[in-house]
């Protein structure tokens, strides 16, 4: 192939990427561009798409339980639509992954020695049918106000598959209120459920945007992210977006906010809440949340029980 | 990781309804083109009508890198190969008592008697 | 419908019930065995691709249950969770647990097993299906219109990984011949109407056994061939007989599952 390039020097392809950026051209896999950026991506959208796949988890276990055709099959869907939002970030990782020789079979061995962490809400319980509508509603919620914050972001892959993701991600919303909704007007039993459920997930809500700022916590990828215009809003814009959206949806079905101190002050245009406790994220940051072991065994021995068939699919390759 | 895998990487088109163009949908992990295919629509078109679907094995797919696409780049000044070059035609014709047969026209003649 | 009901005499009625849950019954347990699968398949793509089948086949026993709802048997959703084991008429082969393990513990499932139940299981139903077009029960048959739709895909899909798995590893072979082998011996009443059997037959609702079990082989036949392998032959009768309401322990912790939330309210809209 001729050159039609000159040469670039290391500084002048740096300049050119961040003038892309500047632009809003989206980065494609096959384009230059700085490590940084690469590790950046690869740790958020591994991230991403393992939480997906063990996401499913939560919810999977109510899949089989789910009180009637039409709920066992909305919920089936769903947690499909996980598997698939899996597929279409692990994809585009593995693209990323490729100038270090790495597949999605490295990605599940990261995943196993705990060097890939998945999202704090995905290492909990779900105790009742309750939680199944809680993730629905709330869990999805808040990961609809992540992700709609980075359908615009600059690597296009990424992008691409977060406006496939946040389609689909109308349909969960609406399959969560609807069982929210169906207890909400139900029984007192039935209500009691996802109060108890919203009780317990609060604070793993809160946690789930990130910290405010570095000092919580010692790091923080919130500001790379930001400069290389992958993400827009900072974790506690996002959080407050979406206590916006959803503290009044919460109030308006009778249900009590597990934080009893919280309130909107007007003047500073904020919410104002109990910080929530930040030994969450550490202890699922070394998987030692109420169901990481749990989750991660199943997720093992599935995958070490069909290793046959990977090998067999190895012996089809035409 | 010495592991021996499958994967290879299909590309994804799809068209929407028989008279629609193929669009690219995604790309999935298969080890031949018929797991490929089994797997395409229902991961990728679950929602939404499909008429037929190509899957391609990505190394037989020649892209061009970041040099070539420099060779796309053109200049604006090709109003001669486009309508956009001769609209002062409109005002002549209308000397003539006759209207301009412009885009919106001719694209309207399709299977009609002129 | 409350006007066909009208007219249908007992007899004729009771033999369409009890074809009905037949067939809601086997694409029930077996949807619900693929939704324990979720999240759980060798390969992700896969995972989502075989779910889409799942749903598929749960959706087509809601059409079954829809069908005795209108009969006056009561509530779908009460029919497909409430009814105990002794009630239910799905072939032995759909309540089988998918392996070793319960599915939110440490589910050893067998994909070996998984392809070839769906296959066999696949081809049983599109035989059915086909005769099921002309049934005299005229909301059947157009049920049945509907159903063979999503059957193409369903059958492409088990028939390529029937075929691959056999064309691979040595372990793969093994493994899927352990699980035609372990298929098989519940094959038995997959094509059986039990002690409903003459009545069915006789009121034009459906095939003779006979001729769907011939009709099956008939259709597996280029797949084996291609494969150098023979088409199993089905076995005259099972062990138990689903049809009958002879179930394995495997059906009673299905329902036991399935229908856990459901328990707690049955009046409640869920």
């Amino acid at each position: 192939m001729t050159n039609l390039a000159l040469a670039a020097t290391e500084e002048e392809k740096m300049e050119r990427f961040m003038e892309k950026i500047e632009k809003g051209i989206k980065i494609e896999a096959d384009d230059w561009m700085p490590e940084e950026y690469r590790t950046t991506l690869i740790k958020l959208i591994s991230m991403h798409g393992m939480s997906e796949i063990m996401g499913a988890l939560p919810e999977k276990e109510w899949v089989p339980k789910a009180p009637s055709l039409h709920r066992k099959l909305g919920i089936m869907a769903k947690v499909q639509d996980e598997m698939g939002h899996g597929q279409l970030l692990l994809r585009v990782a593995e693209d990323l992954l490729k100038p270090y020789g790495k597949t999605r079979g490295d990605l599940m061995q990261d995943l196993f020695t705990g060097k890939l962490k998945f999202h704090n809400v995905f290492h909990a319980e779900t105790r009742t049918w309750g939680d199944a509508g809680l993730i629905g509603w709330l869990v999805d919620g808040a990961a609809i106000i992540t992700q709609t914050d980075m359908l615009n972001a600059s690597y296009g892959p990424y992008a691409r598959a977060l406006h496939r993701i946040c389609a689909e991600e109308v349909f969960h919303a609406q399959h969560g209120e609807a069982i929210i909704m169906a207890l909400a007007e139900g029984t007192d039993e039935q209500r009691a459920m996802i109060q108890d459920a919203l009780n317990r997930w609060w604070n793993s809500l809160l946690v789930f945007f990130g910290p405010a700022a570095k000092e919580t916590l010692g790091t923080s990828k919130q500001d790379v992210t930001i400069k290389y215009k992958i993400r827009t809003k900072t974790n506690e814009q996002l959080r407050q977006d979406f206590f916006t959206k959803y503290v009044p949806r919460i109030l308006s079905l009778g249900l009590e906010l597990p934080d009893k101190t919280m309130h909107y002050n007007e003047e500073k245009e904020v919410w104002v809440y109990q910080e929530p406790d930040w030994s969450e994220l550490k202890a699922v940051a070394r998987n030692e949340g109420a169901r990481s072991q749990a989750r991660l065994n199943l997720r093992r021995t599935s995958y070490q029980t069909n290793a046959w068939v990977r090998d067999a699919l190895a012996a089809t390759i035409s | 990781m010495s592991e021996k895998t499958f994967y290879q990487e299909y590309e994804v088109f799809s068209k929407r309804t028989p008279s629609s163009g193929f669009q690219h949908q995604f790309s999935l992990l298969a080890p031949n083109e018929d797991m490929a295919m089994i797997m395409a629509q229902e991961n990728f078109m679950r929602r939404e009508p499909v008429a037929d679907i190509w899957v391609v094995n990505r190394k037989h797919i020649r892209g061009m890198n970041e040099e070539e696409k420099l060779t796309l780049n053109r200049l604006d000044n090709k109003e001669y190969r486009t309508a956009k070059g001769y609209g002062y035609l409109k005002k002549k014709w209308r000397k003539y008592e006759q209207q301009m047969l412009d885009e919106k026209e001719i694209m309207s003649w399709g299977g009609k008697k002129k | 419908m409350s006007n066909a009901e009208n007219v249908l005499s007992p007899e004729y009625k009771e033999a369409l019930k009890t074809l009905l849950f037949q067939l809601a019954d086997d694409d029930f347990l077996l949807s619900f065995r693929g939704s324990e699968w979720l999240g759980l398949a060798p390969h992700i793509e896969e995972d989502v691709a075989s779910s889409s089948i799942s749903q598929d086949t749960m959706g087509h026993a809601a059409m079954y249950y829809k069908l005795l709802e209108d009969l006056g048997e009561g509530n779908a959703d009460a029919l497909a969770h409430a009814r105990p084991a002794e009630e239910r008429k799905n072939s032995v082969l759909a309540e089988r647990v998918n392996g070793e393990g319960y599915y939110l513990e440490t589910p050893e499932y067998d994909w070996a097993y998984a392809v070839v139940r769906n296959f066999f299981y696949a081809q049983a139903k599109k035989v059915k299906i086909d005769s099921l077009r002309t049934s005299s029960y005229q909301p059947l048959a157009e049920t049945a219109v509907k159903v063979s739709m999503e059957l193409y895909y369903h059958l492409m899909h088990w028939k390529l990984w029937f075929t691959q798995l056999l064309s691979s590893t040595d372990e793969a072979k093994r493994r899927m011949n352990n699980a035609i082998e372990l298929v098989m011996k519940d094959f038995g009443d997959i094509f059986s109407y039990g002690n409903a059997k003459d009545a069915i037959e006789k009121e034009g609702l459906i095939a003779k056994e006979e001729e769907l079990k011939a009709n099956w082989t008939e259709r597996m036949k280029p797949v084996f061939e291609s494969l150098g392998m023979e088409v199993p032959a089905i076995p005259a009768a099972s062990e138990k007989n689903g049809r009958n309401g002879e179930h394995t322990e495997d059906l009673t912790e299905a329902l036991t599952t399935l229908s856990e939330v459901y328990r707690l309210d049955p009046a409640a809209a869920w």
